[in-house]
């Protein structure tokens, strides 16, 4: 009886997510609820957990609560401890959640809602989730091991190879494209600077606190350092409305770059516990909060939906990057969906804590799908405002105009009607000098986000401290990858650098970290310099090249897991990974195609380097300006020379695993598996972790 | 009536250890007590800032924040 009011239920819940999903993509010409999106995110995630998830840990990975984990058999209170399922969630969730899904589905929302929402909810299901949750699985079964000794010991020793310099590729690009969006974020903004310039010495304060007054304590070090946040952010109102603080504090585009690239290098060069680490303990806290906000703002207000299903840029001539729906909704939205880089988290801290190998399926898909949540709720947030609105944000002064009536003139003219007054008007409500031209999703997921709290909590009256406690928001955990970002790279220049000269290797010898830091701070900060003075807009050019990094790593990840089911002797269940490994790559490599050879300048790298060229042969550059366009075709050659790096060296990586699939599925060589060996538990069935074990 | 007082005072126990767990706060009482220390003599174990010091350079020696 129970069983079949369960599958009355489960049957219920598939059938309202259709609905649900039926509404978002078949309602054309009047405006759609957000409780849809909602609807159909939570049911289709609902159905998936239970039926698909479940599918891949009984049958394809056959998980076994009788192992023992890498938590129990090397329990040492540091890296490896048993972690109760819940806290490890929250663990792994805070992880993986960055900017991306933030960021990657509004900027997809140039295509309309309806691209973005059904990649972000398919691509986690059958995707994204299988990939953490997968890996996972694969680490806990060689005692926590990263991706790259994975790659080097189940595929080949090139594959671990050519695994490391693709994470250390996607670190460089990952960062400047992160900066690129605080830079676009902050620029011509007094109180938002401020602001975040004033989390630098409240992090520092937390710092010493945590280090000297009451070691380790982070709870009320955190609660103390957020309420000084939020009084910081109400304080630059009084900064903003004051002209000589205001001055100071209004700074241009590459003014702010190289603030950021200061920050960097002195995050990544000074003691962790002084500042990375605090900033870190702050932007956890105020990263769940708003998250959660943000799904209970728009649970309360359900704003209308204004951004059509699909808009006209699907044909590739959207404004904020250029590229057709295919392949570019697909690497544009890449934490959400599916993102590479999970898959060192999930091969990283995660695998060393977790009690049970079940408990792999609840953090490694739960998680995932957790997040591609929070990226529907961005999307939802980014397609709420007006489309005239968000395009005049995210448009580059070189598409639409610099002025609001002139890309007011040329955002009409796409069909989005919109007035010079509205974004003068908006600009002012919100506190900032002007919106336009804020390419990078933070700013207009900012003004979504500060219409839907505005609309629960202070109307207009308070929509400039929304706006401002938004972009607070986005730009602190920014920073907080940036700088551990920083940090990581420079562990890994050094460790490559100590393969030629050893000291360079040693982490505590001073002249090696200041070189190393500066070295991976001149790397991304050169990528984000050229994101800067690019005049069709940074984030056209860097964000595809960071999707196309940040997905080739994904289709590295599911090679790995490829190679381990099949040498697991699961050759019937290997489409579970194979199939959206085949994806990854036919997407990857079209738009890696497309961005270095397509003749529209705009697209293709190449093209637009010899468009260049050729009006400075034609004498149509002003002298004065010859240099910055030859330093441009620089650029754009040489981004084309990464992305040509970076597509190579994922394709030797699928050449060698599918020899090796070859030689295993015709029975030529034995698989040799290298998990450690089976241990059997020592701990009580009803065992949840030491965090409640003595209760 | 005290049945129900007892468990909403279990819940927010357990709340409140797994948010300390979570953030980091309960991380020195959990190396105490982990497996490996029950062996160490007490004056060999790391006083709260050595554990504090060298569990951050760890942790933020490898990728540990995604996009």
């Amino acid at each position: 009886m129970n069983k079949i009011f369960s599958t009355m239920i489960w049957i219920a819940v598939a059938l309202l997510g259709a609905g649900a999903l039926a509404e978002i993509a078949l309602q054309r010409g009047e405006s759609l609820n957000a409780i849809w999106f909602v609807l159909a995110a939570v049911c289709c995630f609902l159905v998936a957990y239970r039926l698909y998830s479940g599918f891949v840990a009984a049958k394809v990975l056959a998980l076994d609560d009788k192992r023992a984990t890498p938590a129990e058999l090397h329990d040492d209170g540091r890296d490896f401890v048993p972690t109760n399922k819940w806290v490890l969630f929250g663990h792994h969730f805070a992880a993986i959640a960055g900017p991306g899904p933030l960021v990657g589905p509004t900027l997809a929302a140039q295509f309309g809602y309806l691209p973005g929402t059904l990649w972000l909810i398919a691509g986690a299901v059958l995707a994204g989730c299988v990939q953490d949750f997968v890996i996972l699985f694969c680490s806990i079964r060689r005692d926590g091991k990263s991706l790259g000794e994975m790659a080097r010991e189940e595929v080949s020793k090139r594959g671990g190879f050519i695994a490391q310099l693709a994470v250390l590729a996607i670190l460089v690009i990952l960062l400047a494209v992160v900066a690129l969006v605080v830079v676009n974020a902050l620029k011509s903004s007094p109180w938002a600077t401020f602001t975040l310039a004033m989390t630098i010495p409240i992090a520092m304060l937390l710092g010493i606190y945590l280090r000297f007054v009451r070691p380790g304590r982070v709870l009320e070090a955190s609660l103390l350092g957020v309420a000084l946040v939020l009084f910081v952010v109400v304080a630059g109102q009084w900064v903003a409305d004051s002209p000589s603080w205001s001055r100071a504090f209004t700074l241009g585009g590459l003014a702010i770059t190289a603030a950021v690239i200061v920050y960097a290098f002195a995050a990544s060069a000074l003691p962790v516990w002084l500042l990375l680490a605090p900033r870190d303990y702050l932007s956890a806290f105020i990263k769940a909060g708003a998250i959660f906000s943000l799904a209970a703002g728009i649970l309360l207000v359900r704003p209308n939906v204004q951004m059509p299903a699909l808009t006209r840029f699907i044909d590739g001539s959207g404004p904020v990057f250029a590229g057709k729906v295919f392949p570019f909704c697909f690497i544009t939205i890449a934490c959400g969906a599916i993102s590479g880089f999970h898959s060192l988290i999930s091969s990283g801290t995660t695998p060393k804590m977790i009690l049970r190998e079940t408990h792999a399926r609840f953090i490694g898909y739960g998680a995932m799908l957790l997040e591609s949540f929070v990226g529907v709720m961005a999307m939802v947030a980014a397609c709420a405002m007006q489309p005239g609105v968000y395009f005049a944000i995210n448009s580059p002064a070189g598409i639409v105009g610099a002025t609001p009536e002139a890309a007011a003139a040329t955002i009409s003219n796409w069909g989005f009607p919109l007035a010079g007054q509205t974004m003068t008007g908006l600009a002012q409500k919100v506190g900032e000098i002007t919106l336009l031209n804020r390419a990078g999703g933070a700013p207009s997921l900012a003004v979504g986000m500060a219409q839907i709290f505005s609309s629960t909590i202070g109307g207009d009256r308070l929509l400039s401290i929304w706006y401002h406690f938004a972009i607070m928001f986005e730009a602190l955990f920014i920073l907080t990858v940036l700088d551990a970002g920083t940090r990581v790279g420079r562990f890994m220049v050094q460790e490559l650098g100590g393969r030629v000269w050893k000291p360079f290797a040693h982490t505590g010898w001073m002249p090696g970290i200041l070189l190393s830091s500066a070295i991976i701070v001149a790397l991304w900060g050169y990528f984000l310099y050229q994101g800067v003075v690019d005049p069709l807009g940074g984030i056209n050019s860097l964000w595809p090249l960071f999707g196309i990094a940040n997905q080739l790593l994904a289709a590295v990840a599911l090679v790995v897991a490829t190679t381990v089911l099949l040498k697991m002797g699961r050759r019937q269940w290997i489409w579970v990974t194979l199939v959206p490994m085949a994806w990854l790559v036919t997407v990857t490599m079209t738009a890696s195609y497309q961005k270095i050879f397509d003749p529209n300048p705009r697209m293709g790298f190449l093209a637009y380097a010899n468009a260049l060229a050729a009006q400075i042969a034609a004498g149509k550059i002003p002298a004065a300006k010859i240099a910055d366009t030859q330093r441009l075709i620089f650029n754009q050659r040489l981004d084309a020379v990464v992305t040509v790096v970076l597509a190579s060296m994922v394709l030797v990586l699928i050449v060698e695993a599918l020899v090796q699939w070859y030689t295993l599925l015709s029975r030529r060589r034995e698989p040799v598996l290298h998990e450690s060996p089976y241990v059997a538990t020592q701990w009580a069935p009803d065992f949840s972790g030491v965090a409640h074990g003595d209760d | 009536m005290r049945a129900r007082l007892n468990a909403g005072r279990r819940m927010l126990r357990s709340f409140w250890q797994g948010l300390r767990e979570w953030c980091g706060d309960a991380a020195y009482e959990r190396y105490l007590r982990s497996g490996a220390q029950q062996a160490v003599p007490p004056d060999c174990k790391l006083t709260a800032e050595q554990f504090y010091v060298e569990q951050l350079d760890r942790r933020y020696s490898r990728p540990n924040r995604c996009c």
